[in-house]
């Protein structure tokens, strides 16, 4: 068996990795730039399986553990170094209180700490303007750059082929099947066709009749200076104010803060703003006053590739037999990605997922009205 | 010798990191970038782009103009303090 991928992202390679190490013999993945061009080396690598959808809480759970087995044996950068949400309104203690009921009919050991309880984490906080957090131990971030690259390696030493600065233009179809696509370099032809190209994937599929409800919008993260690592948290989120601002430390020092600012959708990639920075950073240094003496170093952008339910479209569609898709992660495809490569690579050569509540997430779903519903999109 | 000759002082980057770093397969500038940091810290590799391109252009035949295509500056052209973002009265 043939197959041809559409995006060098992380999803596209966990899945041209898994079906080498199942005994297809020839993957191809084609992707229009350099691989991870996209949300790949874009977002904030951070991890949780505390989600408000059981399909995310399982997937979730099932993805941390792959990336755990993947830590030991490609030496990645990963720390299960926990979540904090936190609130400044006392009576937001009161929806952290039934999440985390809903997280513990999952074994998600969430909690809740006091003021002192974050101060013990989180030292530096601004204690005088919180009232408690929200804490999921199980939840963690990656260091982002070298990870996705020794991924990238190992997925050619699986023996996959992957053709960078390649753009697909277009599926050509016969029928109810693809039989080629038509590249800026030539034609390729596969026996079974992935598309996991983000955004991308709707303009690709549209000519097809193939209608996916996904909108890139554009996220504006920024970097400081890398400083000593005293801060081990994975990811703190300021809850109660507009756009959920939150900030990481890289494993190599510098801390990423992000906002989901109101922005247009589709937005260039090289449109930065300067807004950006003032809205970004001034609630969370109200929160850890010492961000005010480090400096910004870098600011870049990147898309969420959102669906309606805010989860991701997964599998075959009706009109083509040898099309699947995996596209419109939501701002999850990082911490997705193992599960990703897992669910399609079976879907594939088995005629099914192997985890069966990814059946959940196909296309059909947009069609029947059974939308998925998740409350809270952070990270 | 090659592993006391630094090429990126933001991120201590020698040029046997590079040479290495290619050998072990990675095949894209972009990548390697992304993997050593070159470009990421303060300077934005006004120091180790030139050199990383042209050990990177010899080293797997390509041409420095191909190499570099994929490379953008990003703001801010230099580190801007947190603090001169947050003044009293704004926002």
């Amino acid at each position: 068996m043939r197959v041809l991928i559409v995006g060098a992202g992380v999803s596209g390679l966990f899945i041209a990795y898994e079906l080498a190490m199942k005994g297809v013999r020839e993957v191809v993945v084609v992707d229009k730039s350099y691989p991870g061009s996209g949300a790949s080396l874009r977002n904030v690598a951070c991890f949780r399986s505390s989600f408000t959808s059981p399909e995310h809480v399982l997937l979730m759970k099932e993805s941390i553990k792959k990336w755990l087995e993947l830590k030991d044996r490609l030496n990645l950068d990963i720390e299960q170094s926990g979540y904090l949400w936190v609130a400044r309104k006392p009576e937001t203690l009161d929806t952290f209180r039934k999440l985390v009921s809903f997280y513990h009919s999952y074994e998600i050991p969430a909690k809740i700490l006091n003021v002192d309880e974050v101060k013990g984490l989180v030292p530096k906080i601004n204690s005088k303007i919180i009232s408690g957090a929200m804490f999921d131990p199980t939840a963690g971030k990656m260091g982002i750059l070298k990870n996705f690259v020794k991924i990238y390696l190992e997925t050619k030493k699986a023996g996959v082929k992957i053709i960078p600065y390649t753009e697909v233009k277009k599926l050509i179809t016969s029928n109810d099947r693809v039989v080629s696509v038509e590249t800026s370099r030539g034609v390729l032809e596969a026996d079974v066709y992935v598309v996991a190209a983000a955004g991308d994937s709707k303009r690709l599929l549209e000519p097809l009749g193939v209608h996916l409800p996904i909108k890139d919008v554009p996220r504006h993260p920024m970097i400081t200076e890398p400083y000593a690592a005293d801060y081990r948290l994975g990811l703190l989120i300021d809850w109660d104010t507009p756009g959920s601002p939150h900030i990481t430390q890289t494993v190599h020092g510098g801390f990423i803060l992000a906002r989901d600012l109101e922005d247009i959708p589709e937005a260039s990639l090289y449109s930065p703003r300067s807004d950006a920075f003032k809205n970004i950073v001034k609630p969370l240094a109200e929160l850890l006053p010492f961000l005010k003496h480090l400096k910004i170093v870098r600011y870049w952008m990147g898309y969420y590739d959102m669906t309606p339910d805010h989860h991701p479209i997964y599998g075959p569609v009706d009109q083509y037999m040898n099309l699947f898709i995996a596209a419109g992660f939501s701002g999850h495809g990082m911490m997705l990605a193992p599960v990703t490569g897992e669910v399609i690579s079976s879907w594939i050569i088995e005629g099914k997922p192997s985890i069966p509540v990814a059946q959940n997430l196909t296309l059909e779903r947009f069609k029947t009205g059974k939308l998925v519903r998740e409350l809270a999109v952070i990270g | 010798m090659k592993g006391r000759i630094i090429i990126c002082r933001c991120n201590d980057v020698t040029l046997e990191d590079v040479e290495k770093a290619i050998d072990a397969g990675i095949d894209d500038f972009e990548l390697l970038r992304r993997y050593l940091r070159l470009g990421f810290g303060p300077c934005q590799g006004r120091s180790c782009l030139a050199i990383a391109a042209r050990v990177f252009a010899r080293k797997t035949g390509k041409k420095v103009d191909e190499v570099l295509s994929g490379w953008r500056v990003r703001p801010p052209i230099v580190p801007i303090n947190i603090s001169a973002f947050i003044s009293e009265g704004g926002d």
